[in-house]
C-alpha cells in the first residue's frame, strides 16, 4: 500500500470524525430546542444594535419600534428560525466551522470582547503551549526509562516501574494537581497556586518569561506524570517484543555493540508501533488537559470549559467541543505522518 | 473452554495484587450494600442537598480526632435532644415543665455557637412560653432567652399546634435578645461594659462560656454547664414535642464538615454504592456491546465488517471528554445520560481488539469442523468463539471498570454530576468551587479523592493480577 494512499485513508477517516461530531452536537443542539435559543439570541443582538443605530435618526417612538420589529421579522426569516431546525442544519455547520456564534453571555475575552470566537481563540496559544509542552517531555521520558528498562528486564526496578505505570492508570490527574497545589503551594508557598502570571505582570521580557515558566511547572509535572508511565511501559513492551526478532539475534552474532543494536536495530523497527500507542494516548491528553488547565486556573480552553458550564454559556461550549475536536483530528493527522515517515515497511 | 475461565479465578488469587484486589472489592461492596439497606432511596435531593437538615452542624469544621494530634483542644459538637421534661411541677394554673442538660465544656475555646429548637408544641387557651436559662460552673445564673409561642389566629380552633411541621429553631448566639441579656450580666456581675454591637461580633458565647480579664479579653471557663429549659403551660391539656439544644464545635465527627455544615462522613458513603454502580453497569454494558460486534466483525467479515470497522474507527477517534462535556451540558446532568455516553463512546476499542482475536480462531480447526458438521454460525460464534475470548473479555470489563468510574469523578469535578446521586466527585468539586485548596480545607479535598483513586486501583489490581494468564507474553521475566 502507498504511502500517498494510506495518508489518503487516515485522512479521511479523520475527516468523518470531524464530520460525525459536527453533525452529533448539531443534532443535539436542535432536538433539544437550544439552538433556537442560540439563533434567537444572534437575532437580539443585531436587533439591538439597530435600535441604537436608528434612534440617532428615527425620533419618533412609535415609528421606530415599526421599523425594528419590521426589520425582526426579516431577520428571523433570514435565519430560518420560522422553520424546523434541520432545515438550518448546512447553516449551523457552515457558521460552527467559522466559529461564527454571536456574543458569550457572560464570559469576557482578555481584551474584553464578548464574542464567541475572540474568546476562544484568545486561548487557544495556552492550551497550545501547555499541552504540547507536557507531551514533548514525557515522550522523551517515556521512551528514555521505557528503553532502560527493557534492557533490564525482570529486575525490581523493572516491576516497580511496572507497577507503578499501572497504579498511575488509577490516579486522576486533576487530583495529583490538587495535591500538588495544596502541599507545595498551600503548605510550602514553593509554587503560585495557579493563573499564567503574577499580578502585577513583572516588566522586562526576561522576568515575565520566568513568571509563566514558574506558573506552568506544576501544570506541566502533573500532565506528564499522567502520561509518562503508561507511555514507559509500552516503548519497553514494544522494544521487548522486537528485541525478540531474529534479525536481533544476527546483528549480535555479528558482534554489533550493544547499544548499536538498540538504537539501530531496535529502536528504529519499535518506532511506529510506539508512536501507534502515543496516537492512543493523545485522547487522554486533551482530556488530562481540560481538568488541569481548571485545578491550575490555567486561562486555556479548558479553564474556559469551567467557566462557561458555571456562566451556563452554550455558545461558548458549542465553540470549544469544536475546537477541541479540530485539535485532536489535527494532532492525529501529524502523527499519522510521523508514523509513515517512520516506518520504511510504508514509505517504500 | 470453562476450564480456561477457572484457570482465570485460580491464577488471580495466586497472585499478590489479585488477593489485594479481591479484598478491597469485597469491602467495597459489603460497604455499598450497607449503604444501600440503611440510605433513604431520595437521599441525594432531599436530605443531602437541604440545607435545614444540617443547620446545627458547624461550618467547614475539621474531623473531631484532630485534637489527638494538637495540644489546644477544639470543641466537639453536643446535641441534647429529649422529648421527656426531667421535671414536671404541676400548680395552680399553670404546670411548669423542666428540661435540663448538663454540658460539660472541656475545650479550650468556647463553642461555635448555641441553638434552640423547639418542636410540636400544643396548647388551648393562653400560648406557652419557653425560658432558656444556663448555669455556669463558677455559679452564675444567666437567663439567655424568652420565646412565646405565637398567639391563635382569628377563627383557629383548639388546640392550636404550633412548630409541628418544622421545628422552630433559634440561633441563640446571633440572636438580639441573648445578646442583651448578656451584655447586662457582664455588667453586673464583672462590672465590664461591652456594647451590644461589639457584643454581636465577637459573638456571645466567649462571654457566655468565659470570664472577663483586664485586658478585655476572655478566658475560657471550663466545668459543667447546666442549661435549663421552663416550659411554662397554662392549661393541662397543652404538651411540647421535642427540645433540642446544640453546643456547636469547631470540629465535627470522623470526616468533618463542609460549608454547608453537611457530615461529610455521611455523603463520602453515600458515594460507595454509586461509583460501583457507574463503574460497573458501564463496563458491562460496554463489554457485551463490544464483545457481540467484534465477534459478528471477525466471524461474518465482508460488508459487516467493514461497516463495524469504520464507525469504530470514527467513535474510537472523538475526543471523548469534550463530547462528554458538551452532551451533559446540553441534556442536563443525568447520570443514566452519562453512562449511556460512556457506553457510546467505549465499546470499538474493545471491538477491534476482539476482531482481530476471533480472525485468528476462525481459521482454527474447532470451528472449521463445527462448520463441517452443519452447525449455524450463531451457534458458532456462541459456542465455539466466544467461549475462546471469554477470560480475555472478562480482563477487559474489569479493566473498564476504573475508566468509567474515573470518566464519572472528572465530569462531576468539572460540575456536571447529577445532583440526585451525591458522589465523590461532586463532594471535591463543590470544596474545589468553594476555594478549599487555598485555605486549606484538606479533609473536604482528600477524602473523596483518595476514595475515588482506592476503588480505580481495585479495579486495576485485580486487573494486573490477571494479567499473566491473559497476556502468557508477559508472564514474568520471559
Amino acid at each position: 500500500m502507498g504511502a500517498a494512499r494510506l495518508l489518503a485513508i487516515k485522512g479521511v477517516t479523520l475527516f468523518g470524525v470531524l464530520l460525525v461530531s459536527l453533525l452529533l452536537v448539531i443534532v443535539v443542539l436542535g432536538a433539544t430546542g437550544v439552538s433556537d435559543r442560540m439563533m434567537g439570541s444572534i437575532v437580539n443582538e443585531e436587533v439591538r444594535e439597530l435600535r441604537q443605530s436608528l434612534a440617532i435618526t428615527i425620533r419618533d417612538p412609535i415609528e421606530l419600534e415599526r421599523v425594528v420589529l419590521a426589520e425582526r421579522e426579516q431577520l428571523v426569516e433570514f435565519y430560518g428560525l420560522d422553520n424546523p431546525w434541520y432545515t438550518r442544519l448546512p447553516d449551523m455547520v457552515w457558521r460552527i466551522l467559522r466559529l461564527d456564534l454571536g456574543s458569550a453571555r457572560t464570559l469576557k475575552s482578555f481584551s474584553g470582547s464578548t464574542r464567541v470566537s475572540d474568546i476562544v481563540l484568545e486561548r487557544l496559544p495556552n492550551t497550545v503551549i501547555l499541552v504540547t509542552t507536557a507531551l514533548a517531555i514525557s515522550s522523551v521520558l517515556g521512551l528514555y526509562i521505557g528503553v532502560k528498562l527493557a534492557t533490564r528486564v525482570g529486575t525490581t526496578l523493572d516491576r516497580g516501574v511496572s507497577y507503578i505505570s499501572a497504579a498511575s492508570y488509577a490516579l486522576p490527574s486533576w487530583w495529583v494537581g490538587i495535591i500538588f497545589i495544596m502541599i507545595l503551594s498551600f503548605q510550602f508557598h514553593i509554587f503560585p497556586f495557579g493563573g499564567i502570571t503574577s499580578a502585577p505582570v513583572p516588566s522586562g521580557f526576561l522576568n515575565r518569561t520566568f513568571d509563566i515558566m514558574w506558573h506552568a511547572t506544576l501544570p506541566i509535572i502533573t500532565l506528564t506524570l499522567a502520561s509518562v508511565g503508561s507511555w514507559a511501559y509500552v516503548v519497553r513492551t514494544m522494544v521487548l517484543n522486537t528485541a525478540q526478532e531474529d534479525f536481533v539475534t544476527v546483528a549480535r552474532a555479528k558482534g554489533l555493540p550493544e547499544n548499536k543494536i538498540m538504537n539501530r536495530h531496535i529502536i528504529r523497527v519499535a518506532a511506529p508501533p510506539i508512536v501507534t500507542n502515543l496516537v492512543l494516548g493523545l485522547t487522554a491528553s486533551f482530556g488530562g488537559a481540560i481538568l488541569t488547565e481548571t485545578v491550575f486556573n490555567w486561562p486555556g480552553m479548558g479553564r474556559l470549559y469551567y467557566d462557561a458550564i458555571f456562566a451556563l454559556d452554550e455558545n461558548v461550549i458549542v465553540a470549544l467541543t469544536f475546537i477541541f475536536t479540530l485539535l485532536y483530528v489535527g494532532a492525529r493527522f501529524i502523527l499519522e505522518v510521523l508514523y509513515i515517515l517512520l516506518d520504511p515497511r510504508v514509505r517504500y | 473452554m470453562e476450564e480456561r475461565t477457572r484457570n482465570l479465578f485460580k491464577e488471580l488469587l495466586s497472585s499478590g495484587s489479585g488477593k489485594v484486589g479481591i479484598a478491597f472489592i469485597i469491602a467495597l461492596i459489603i460497604i455499598s450494600l450497607g449503604v444501600i439497606i440503611i440510605y433513604p432511596p431520595d437521599f441525594g435531593l432531599k436530605y443531602w442537598s437541604n440545607p435545614v437538615l444540617w443547620a446545627d452542624n458547624p461550618r467547614a469544621a475539621p474531623p473531631a480526632w484532630t485534637n489527638l494530634f494538637s495540644s489546644y483542644n477544639q470543641a466537639e459538637t453536643v446535641i441534647f435532644e429529649t422529648n421527656i421534661p426531667t421535671e414536671r411541677i404541676p400548680g395552680v394554673s399553670t404546670t411548669k415543665v423542666l428540661y435540663t442538660f448538663n454540658l460539660n465544656h472541656k475545650a479550650d475555646e468556647p463553642p461555635s455557637f448555641i441553638s434552640m429548637t423547639v418542636g410540636n408544641i400544643k396548647y388551648n387557651n393562653r400560648p406557652p412560653v419557653l425560658i432558656v436559662n444556663i448555669e455556669r460552673p463558677d455559679g452564675n445564673k444567666i437567663e439567655l432567652y424568652r420565646l412565646i409561642v405565637p398567639g391563635p389566629l382569628p377563627n383557629e380552633v383548639t388546640p392550636f399546634a404550633r412548630f409541628s411541621e418544622t421545628p422552630f429553631r433559634i440561633q441563640l448566639s446571633g440572636n438580639h435578645e441573648v445578646v442583651s441579656a448578656v451584655s447586662n450580666f457582664l455588667k453586673q456581675e464583672f462590672d465590664v461594659s461591652i456594647s451590644n454591637q461589639d457584643l454581636l461580633l465577637s459573638g456571645v458565647d466567649i462571654a457566655v462560656f468565659g470570664t472577663p480579664q483586664d485586658d478585655g479579653k476572655f478566658d475560657v471557663l471550663m466545668g459543667v454547664y447546666k442549661i435549663q429549659v421552663d416550659a411554662f403551660l397554662y392549661n393541662e391539656d397543652d404538651s411540647i414535642g421535642s427540645v433540642k439544644f446544640v453546643a456547636g464545635g469547631s470540629v465535627h465527627g470522623f470526616m468533618g464538615t463542609d460549608t454547608l455544615g453537611r457530615d461529610l462522613s455521611i455523603g463520602l458513603l453515600f458515594g460507595f454504592p454509586v461509583a460501583l454502580f457507574i463503574g460497573l453497569v458501564a463496563s458491562s454494558i460496554t463489554t457485551v456491546i463490544g464483545t457481540s460486534l467484534g465477534i459478528i466483525s471477525g466471524y461474518i467479515g465482508g460488508k459487516t465488517d467493514t461497516s463495524i470497522q469504520r464507525a469504530a474507527d470514527i467513535f474510537t477517534n472523538i475526543p471523548l471528554l469534550p463530547i462528554l462535556i458538551f452532551l451533559s451540558f446540553i441534556v442536563g446532568p443525568n447520570l443514566f445520560i452519562i453512562i449511556l455516553i460512556l457506553i457510546i463512546f467505549s465499546w470499538p476499542g474493545l471491538t477491534i481488539l476482539i476482531r482481530s482475536m476471533v480472525l485468528q480462531i476462525r481459521s482454527g480447526q474447532l470451528v472449521e469442523s463445527s462448520i463441517t458438521l452443519g452447525a449455524s454460525r450463531l451457534r458458532i460464534m456462541l459456542r465455539h468463539i466466544f467461549p475462546q475470548t471469554a477470560p480475555f473479555v472478562f480482563a477487559q470489563m474489569i479493566f473498564f471498570t476504573p475508566s468509567a468510574i474515573l470518566a464519572e469523578a472528572a465530569l462531576s469535578f468539572l460540575g456536571l454530576g447529577d445532583p440526585s446521586l451525591p458522589t465523590w466527585g461532586q463532594i471535591l468539586e463543590y470544596g474545589f468551587r468553594n476555594g478549599g485548596i487555598y485555605v486549606g480545607y484538606w479533609w473536604w479535598i482528600l477524602p473523596p479523592g483518595i476514595l475515588i483513586v482506592i476503588t480505580a486501583m481495585t479495579f486495576v489490581l485485580i486487573a494486573l493480577g490477571m494479567e499473566p494468564i491473559i497476556n502468557p507474553r508477559l508472564k514474568r521475566g520471559h
